[in-house]
């Protein structure tokens, strides 16, 4: 166990969902690290949240998933001590925007981002671990290029049967319809949406559904998408937040809405991954697995 | 899950970097095989060298205690040395078994889940993998224990409100929380034999399908899951994989059953292949599973010897335990029962036997004021 006299405070980097994070320097290793601090409340003890957090990511060792060094105890606080990255996907794109215009990546790098993204979701999951907050402020970037989950606040394990979990998870802009709709027995599928809203956001540099509540969500993804019914989500009206007067919206064309924002040519094996990802039906969603497996990345397995 | 479930290789090719994960390789990353894993000689060393370190510290405060109090009669001294002796090895391990068996009847009480309960029976055992309860008082640590394992299973319970319901303070159930994380390295992660019942107990009904009667399948299910709990205090969870003790578990509470399913599923013992009604129906996709059955069997059947050894430590062990673990954290209520003794019974000579009037745990001080 390290001390946290080992380690020098440097700036802040940030606030996570329920902590404090600030860069940090190993005196000893002469290595940077991200330390999370955790508030100790005397009511509660250490938070949940934290305890979830520190007991996934003991588990979760992997190149995309940022890694827990150690944990430190100090009186009154807890300290997460991180791998250090360099910057967040959400700062990243917000840096690339032009007055007022803000700019996709360029293809090559959308997909190594995706990827990755990609891969350590496939990993979490197969070890039954869902994320459930998946968006560009978890996701952090170095200069290498390399891309990493982090941010397990709100992840949590699942078993069998996956249900009666709270619908109160995921930030609105990358949640899923079947959330939205109240779904409770969501699983992986729940993270594999939100790889989609991310994918089109990095090719476009805008968010893909940036609805301001839960039914200006539906609306935004449903315009675009075309509105589910009991013939394309058998079960659909079954969900407790399903609303049957819900506007009936033909499907636009995804890949001409996407590039008619970007510079970037968009091949045909692009847009059919988004849409495999983007299926609001979650049972059609692809898993990451299959999605890793799609020809967009065959450059990468073959 | 060694050795059970090797699934084949997609047929796809697979990836350079995401190569089908079979879920022996999941369990072998995981932190509960990783760093809980031990065999019997290894815990047993474990365990012994947290006594003898234990030990020599009450020994050293003893004499301390002495040193400091030169006013001490010898008849005090030598009721001291016969009182405040340390616990032994086995004796901590009844005491640790004792408090555990007792978190599964008090999250029974809370109606707290089963996996619940058995993460905080988890955290409590592996935290006397490196404490003793000379250094922390188990009836403590049960509370601890429990709450924690609320949070780190996602099971929401305020302290306040916990506490009332353990009859405890927060400040008793938070004071060691960060003691008990810092001694589970940090591990959380539990995976408990009940999920691989619950595969089992699918798989059973379809290998077996149209010969085992449903009703008496929920019977087995509800019985073995009962068993499972009392399988987490045995050590049996520091030897085997959670699906090895549910396969233990299955056959102690039916042999035919589990033979049976054993000998269609894995293709066990040619001895029993000729019985009648099977010939048609046996599924071939698992054939090609390079399960050694017997070598499966044999394991099998080494975990269900560990699970039988279960002991269920007496109250009244658990009482005795928790006076030397009393007198030796405060000598001085050795003196003050000497004293009461003597006014007592100063006339009779009757030497009062001492389990009667040690504490119970749970109520030690009220039983004591009472005395």
């Amino acid at each position: 166990m390290a001390a946290s006299s080992q380690f020098k405070q440097l700036e802040k980097l940030g606030n996570g969902t329920y902590a404090t994070v600030y860069k940090g320097l190993n005196k000893t290793t002469g290595v940077y690290v991200a330390l999370k601090e955790v508030k100790l409340d005397s009511e509660e003890g250490t938070p949940s949240t934290a305890v979830r957090e520190i007991s996934l990511m003991k588990e979760l060792k992997h190149e995309n998933i940022v890694r827990l060094y150690d944990v430190i105890h100090t009186e009154n606080k807890l300290t997460l001590v991180f791998e250090f990255m360099d910057n967040d996907l959400k700062k990243y794109m917000d840096s690339r925007i032009v007055g007022n215009t803000p700019y996709g990546f360029e293809m090559s790098l959308v997909k190594y981002f995706e990827w990755q993204l990609l891969q350590g979701v496939a990993f979490c999951h197969e070890n039954r671990i869902l994320h459930r907050d998946l968006k560009p402020q978890n996701l952090l970037i170095n200069n290498k290029g390399q891309l990493k989950l982090g941010d397990f606040g709100l992840a949590r394990a699942f078993g069998i049967p996956v249900n009666t979990f709270s619908s109160e998870v995921v930030t609105l802009w990358y949640r899923a319809p079947d959330v939205l709709m109240g779904s409770r027995t969501y699983s992986t599928s729940i993270d594999i949406w939100s790889c989609g809203c991310i994918l089109a956001e990095m090719i476009t540099g805008r968010p893909l559904f940036p609805g301001t509540n839960d039914e200006e969500q539906l609306k935004l993804i449903f315009e675009t998408m075309g509105t589910p019914t009991e013939r394309t989500w058998p079960g659909i009206s079954n969900l407790p937040k399903y609303n049957p007067q819900l506007p009936q919206h033909l499907p636009k064309d995804l890949g001409a809405l996407l590039q008619s924002q970007t510079r970037e040519k968009m091949d045909l094996t692009l847009i059919d991954l988004l849409y495999g990802l983007l299926q609001s039906n979650p049972d059609r969603r692809l898993s990451a697995k299959q999605a890793l497996n799609h020809p967009w990345f065959a450059e990468y397995y073959q | 899950m060694s050795t059970i479930t090797k699934e084949t290789a997609p047929q796809k090719k697979a990836l350079q970097t995401s190569v089908r994960i079979t879920d022996d390789d999941l369990y072998r990353h995981s932190s509960q095989y990783r760093l809980w894993s031990f065999t019997p000689d290894s815990i047993s060393q474990i365990r012994e060298e947290i006594n003898v370190r234990a030990t020599a510290k009450v020994h050293q405060d003893l004499k301390v205690f002495l040193e400091s109090h030169p006013e001490l009669s010898s008849e005090e001294r030598g009721a001291i040395e016969s009182k405040a002796i340390p616990v032994s090895t086995q004796e901590e391990l009844l005491l640790i078994g004792y408090f555990a068996r007792m978190i599964l009847s008090f999250a029974g009480k809370m109606n707290l889940p089963t996996e619940v309960a058995a993460t905080a029976v988890s955290f409590f055992r592996k935290f006397f993998l490196s404490n003793s309860v000379m250094e922390f008082a188990p009836k403590e640590m049960f509370h601890t224990a429990l709450f924690f394992a609320c949070k780190s299973e996602n099971y929401f319970i305020g302290v306040e409100s916990f506490a009332k319901k353990a009859k405890t303070t927060t400040d008793a159930v938070l004071k060691h929380e960060f003691k008990l994380l810092e001694s589970l390295n940090f591990t959380l992660m539990n995976h408990h034999p009940y999920k691989a019942l619950h595969g089992f107990f699918l798989d059973i009904q379809s290998v077996l399908s149209g010969k085992v009667d449903l009703n008496y399948m929920g019977q087995v299910y509800t019985n073995c899951k009962k068993a499972i709990s009392d399988a987490l205090l045995t050590d049996a969870v520091y030897f085997f994989s959670p699906p090895q003790i549910t396969l233990a578990i299955l056959l102690m509470e039916d042999e035919a059953l589990m033979m049976r399913y054993m000998q269609l599923k894995f293709n066990l013992g040619s001895e029993i292949e000729t019985s009648k009604d099977d010939s048609q129906s046996v599924p071939q996709a698992d054939h090609q599973n390079s399960i050694n059955a017997e070598k499966l069997l044999e394991v099998i059947k080494s975990c269900k010897a560990v699970i039988s050894e279960k002991i269920i430590p007496a109250k009244e062990d658990a009482v005795r335990i928790t006076a030397k673990l009393h007198y030796c954290q405060n000598p001085m209520s050795v003196i003050d029962r000497l004293k009461r003794q003597r006014e007592t019974s100063s006339a009779a000579e009757t030497p009062v036997q001492t389990p009667v009037q040690t504490p119970v745990p749970g109520d030690l001080d009220t039983k004591r004021q009472k005395t």
